[in-house]
């Protein structure tokens, strides 16, 4: 799959020039690992986290697990 | 019948609160405080009832980190407070009285109810806690008093002290207030309110009348609810009494566990005994730190385990422990972890030393408001994050189980007093560790607080 961020445009690897695909990504922090798919380049393997997935979620996980 | 001396401290006389050289004295299961006034006798009072993990329990993680602006020593712990250059912890917790008047009674209130002062202004409030915010600007603040609420212009004090900058605004109230209107629980939210610690001894009138005179429970229910619709996170306070609620510990977090996530915590206070005694209290009178953990842990019933819980990282670990669960659909408790936890919060692993009292803010701050809305999805196709919102939801009913044992005049402990990082703002500007404060001799004479 080629990843559209919304606004008609592909994602690109600025290395590879290549679109980025979803594909299985596991995240780990202080022992957790979540299963999640990101966008990532198929050749370099450069995988994306958009900012609001970042600053949003990711970040709630992170302070969820150092408060435990 | 034979006792080992385990450690030399100090203390004071409850008649006359002079200072005095202590032991703590190990006897059977029990741990003593142990002290003789040359005037008034000889004073020997339970402070741990659970020998067996009572030396474990006191090995101290965290590094001590000495008050700003610290006072010289003058006449010594406990009588330079303010702080003084022999306090080992600054601020975390900092209480704000904002009025004397309380509209209860209470039996067991440690708190100075029933003034006959007039409720400071918010010009002088505004002094105090700018005062504060210039030492101390990053404490969480608990605004008590008396009973906050009975001020009509508490939504303008909690504005204030979020305009002066304070990041975490608590309210220590009973609750009754917050029960008869929906709406003011909206409006002191408004205002910046984060956390509701609310006075909630029992599941039983019966109980109620005892501790605070009069029935409360159906308004200590509708209290709860107002903050639900308020999104105001509530942290439920019972003072434990032995003889009246203590069978109660474990149907108190029943409660606590289906009541997630607007109740965020359960923060048990052990009774202790401030104001005037014309007798002193029995041993039969005081439950310690242990029998609450052991209580709860009886209680669970097999899903709960002693080590789910643990001293304080910041302060004394004799003055409280805590410990972290998330709840589950049957309202079942799981241990959320079994890292280092703090008295009113708790604390992660970690690689490097940290400033213990400034996490122990952050997370308490954390773990008592009410549960982050949840985030926004992601913009993105192609991003698929089912893990993270599966554990976010169970994080969501996550709750705190904490207590903290103040000490009176006959439990005080002056080295567990000197690592005090629960203050008061005194109005001349001092903050003075809580236990200190309220410490009163057995006549009811105190050593801070106005007559």
């Amino acid at each position: 799959m080629k990843i559209d961020p919304g606004n008609g445009l592909k994602l690109l690897c600025a290395q590879c020039r290549l679109p980025l695909v979803s594909a299985p990504v596991t995240v780990r922090y202080l022992g957790q690992a979540f299963p999640v798919e990101l966008p990532r380049c198929p050749q370099c393997g450069y995988t994306y986290v958009p900012e609001d997935l970042a600053t949003g979620k990711m970040l709630q996980v992170e302070q969820a697990l150092e408060d435990k | 019948m034979t006792e080992t001396v385990l450690a030399h401290t100090e203390s004071v006389c409850p008649q006359c609160l002079r200072r005095l050289p202590a032991t703590r004295v190990a006897e059977n299961d029990n741990v003593y405080l142990v002290k003789a006034c040359p005037e008034h006798g000889a004073f020997r009072t339970v402070i741990w009832r659970g020998l067996d993990n009572y030396v474990a329990w006191g090995a101290r993680p965290g590094a001590a980190a000495p008050p700003r602006g610290a006072g010289p020593r003058l006449e010594g712990c406990p009588f330079d407070c303010g702080l003084c250059a022999e306090h080992r912890q600054h601020s975390c917790c900092v209480l704000v009285e904002v009025t004397e008047r309380c509209n209860l009674r209470c039996p067991v209130c440690f708190a100075s109810a029933g003034g006959t002062r007039g409720d400071p202004s918010q010009a002088a409030i505004r002094d105090w806690l700018t005062a504060l915010y210039a030492t101390s600007p990053d404490v969480n603040l608990q605004l008590s008093g008396g009973e906050p609420t009975v001020r009509d212009d508490l939504p303008e004090i909690i504005a204030m002290a979020r305009e002066i900058g304070f990041d975490f605004v608590q309210l220590n109230t009973n609750g009754i207030r917050l029960s008869r209107d929906p709406a003011y629980a909206r409006r002191l939210a408004l205002a910046g309110l984060d956390c509701v610690f609310l006075q909630f001894d029992a599941l039983d009138d019966q109980c109620y009348r005892v501790i605070r005179g009069i029935d409360l429970l159906d308004a200590k229910l509708a209290a709860i609810d107002h903050c639900r619709r308020a999104r105001l996170g509530v942290v439920l306070v019972p003072t434990l009494v032995p003889g009246v609620n203590t069978q109660a510990i474990g149907a108190l977090v029943d409660f606590a566990a289906r009541h997630t996530p607007t109740v965020r915590a359960i923060h048990f206070q052990p009774v202790s005994y401030f104001g005037r005694y014309p007798r002193a209290p029995d041993d039969a009178d005081r439950i310690t730190l242990p029998e609450v953990m052991r209580a709860i842990v009886a209680h669970g019933g097999g899903t709960l385990n002693a080590a789910d819980f643990h001293p304080g990282a910041a302060e004394n670990p004799y003055c409280s422990f805590s410990g972290s669960f998330y709840v589950d659909a049957d309202n079942r408790l799981h241990a959320a972890g079994t890292d280092q936890a703090c008295g009113c919060g708790s604390a992660p692993t970690r690689a490097a030393p940290r400033d213990e009292t400034q996490h122990a803010r952050q997370t308490v701050a954390r773990k008592w408001a009410a549960p982050a809305q949840e985030a926004a999805p992601s913009c993105c196709p192609g991003v698929s994050v089912l893990s993270l919102d599966a554990f976010l939801a169970q994080r969501r009913r996550s709750l705190s189980i904490s207590a903290m044992a103040f000490q009176d005049a006959w439990t005080l402990d002056l080295a567990r007093l000197r690592d005090c990082y629960i203050h008061v703002a005194h109005p001349d500007h001092r903050v003075i560790p809580f236990c200190a404060y309220n410490l009163t001799a057995q006549s009811g004479r105190s050593l801070y607080r106005a007559d």
